[in-house]
């Protein structure tokens, strides 16, 4: 039992205090058990797309022509990766990135895809200023036959790369593409 | 009865009264094997005192560990029919209609809606009727709700990890169709669960 000596033992009362530490510790075990049941394990986590359709939103609203932006177009094939930089229909650079064979039941992981995405994002992107709020896009081209969690992986590589962009007052560093599905 | 009040009660032995102890047994014995022997011969005292701070500073620092990790956001129930794949760079889940595809149907949260098996067989990207409805009146009745805000349009799919990019790709252009174009994928942050 945790107590406090104060010496003493000549007087009257004794010195000697001892505080009950039973509820405290009930207290901690009761929060150890509440905490313990309520806390989540697996946590689940979210990754962005945008499926913006081309064109106005308001068809009355007529849209001044603009030069289009240089877009990565990201081909998954079944040996290689191959990264394409287009602008409009222009083909600025075209890389190919060989794919890494993963072990049956293990989740594919693309980490030099990640990091060439980087490099890659650091020569043809056009979105690098904190203040610039419009990010670089990335269209995926798949085969129709490959597994979710492949394209899952390419998108993880594609979001690792990451740049800092100013949101009001803070800075926050957020991925540098955004993607969507190519529709054939 | 003055008795009573007195050092001089020796003729009531049931006089009850408090007076000062007179002298120890033993006390004046300074032999120290007889003072061995009175508490037990050196053995063990049977009097123990456990020790509590260590095992207080054990679940002070559970505690905390647990306060400090918890987190609620990802808190949402998937489907378990639906394995969903690993990520590492993802965010933290937000409040969305969620659309579940395990492969065979899909689900609105949680209610089967559609099935998936037409566009597999078919092999080529088809629009899900039945999700395109569901998903549009629930986008009109947000509307109808909040006239003043502007609709978010996030939805999540919970896909099964399996599941071919033709029935993803429908699935992520039904919702886009529908008026949901900020599409977001669920996955496992990883290691987490692995």
């Amino acid at each position: 039992m945790g107590g406090v000596d104060v010496g003493g033992g000549s007087g009257k009362r004794a010195m000697n205090a001892d505080v009950n530490l039973i509820p405290f510790i009930d207290l901690l075990l009761v929060t150890v058990a509440f905490l313990l049941i309520t806390a989540v394990w697996v946590t689940n986590s979210r990754i962005n797309a945008n499926a913006q359709i081309p064109g106005p939103p308001n068809p009355e609203i007529v849209v001044v022509p603009q030069t289009p932006e240089k877009v990565l177009n990201v081909a998954i094939g079944a040996e290689e990766f191959v990264l394409t930089w287009k602008q409009g229909a222009v083909v600025a650079a075209e890389t190919k990135v060989p794919k890494p064979t993963s072990k049956s039941g293990e989740a594919p992981k693309y980490a030099d895809l990640a990091k060439v995405f980087e490099t890659e994002w650091k020569t043809h992107g056009s979105h690098k200023d904190p203040a610039d709020m419009k990010i670089d896009q990335a269209i995926i081209h798949s085969d129709n036959r490959l597994p979710f969690k492949e394209i899952v992986a390419v998108l993880d590589a594609l979001y690792s790369p990451k740049r800092e962009m100013k949101l009001g007052n803070k800075t926050e560093m957020l991925p540098v593409f955004n993607m969507t599905f190519s529709i054939r | 009865m003055s008795d009573r009040f007195t050092n001089n009660h020796e003729h009531n032995p049931h006089a009850h009264v408090i007076h000062a102890p007179g002298r120890r047994l033993l006390n004046s014995v300074k032999l120290k094997f007889v003072w061995s022997k009175v508490k037990g011969h050196s053995v063990r005292a049977a009097n123990a005192n456990l020790n509590l701070t260590a095992y207080i500073d054990f679940l002070l620092v559970t505690v905390i560990f647990l306060l400090t990790t918890f987190n609620a956001s990802g808190q949402i129930s998937v489907d378990e029919s639906i394995k969903l794949p690993f990520a590492e760079n993802a965010e933290d889940v937000i409040d969305a209609p969620m659309v579940a595809v395990n492969g065979v149907s899909v689900y609105v949260d949680g209610d089967p809606v559609d099935s998936t098996r037409a566009i597999e067989d078919m092999g080529k990207m088809a629009k899900l009727d039945k999700l395109f409805v569901l998903l549009k009146n629930r986008r009109e009745n947000w509307k109808t709700l909040q006239p003043d805000k502007p609709f978010p349009g996030v939805v999540i799919l919970q896909i099964d990890e399996n599941v071919p990019a033709i029935v993803v790709k429908s699935v992520f252009q039904t919702a886009a169709y529908a008026g949901y174009p900020n599409v977001s994928f669920m996955v496992q942050k990883k290691g987490s669960g692995e």
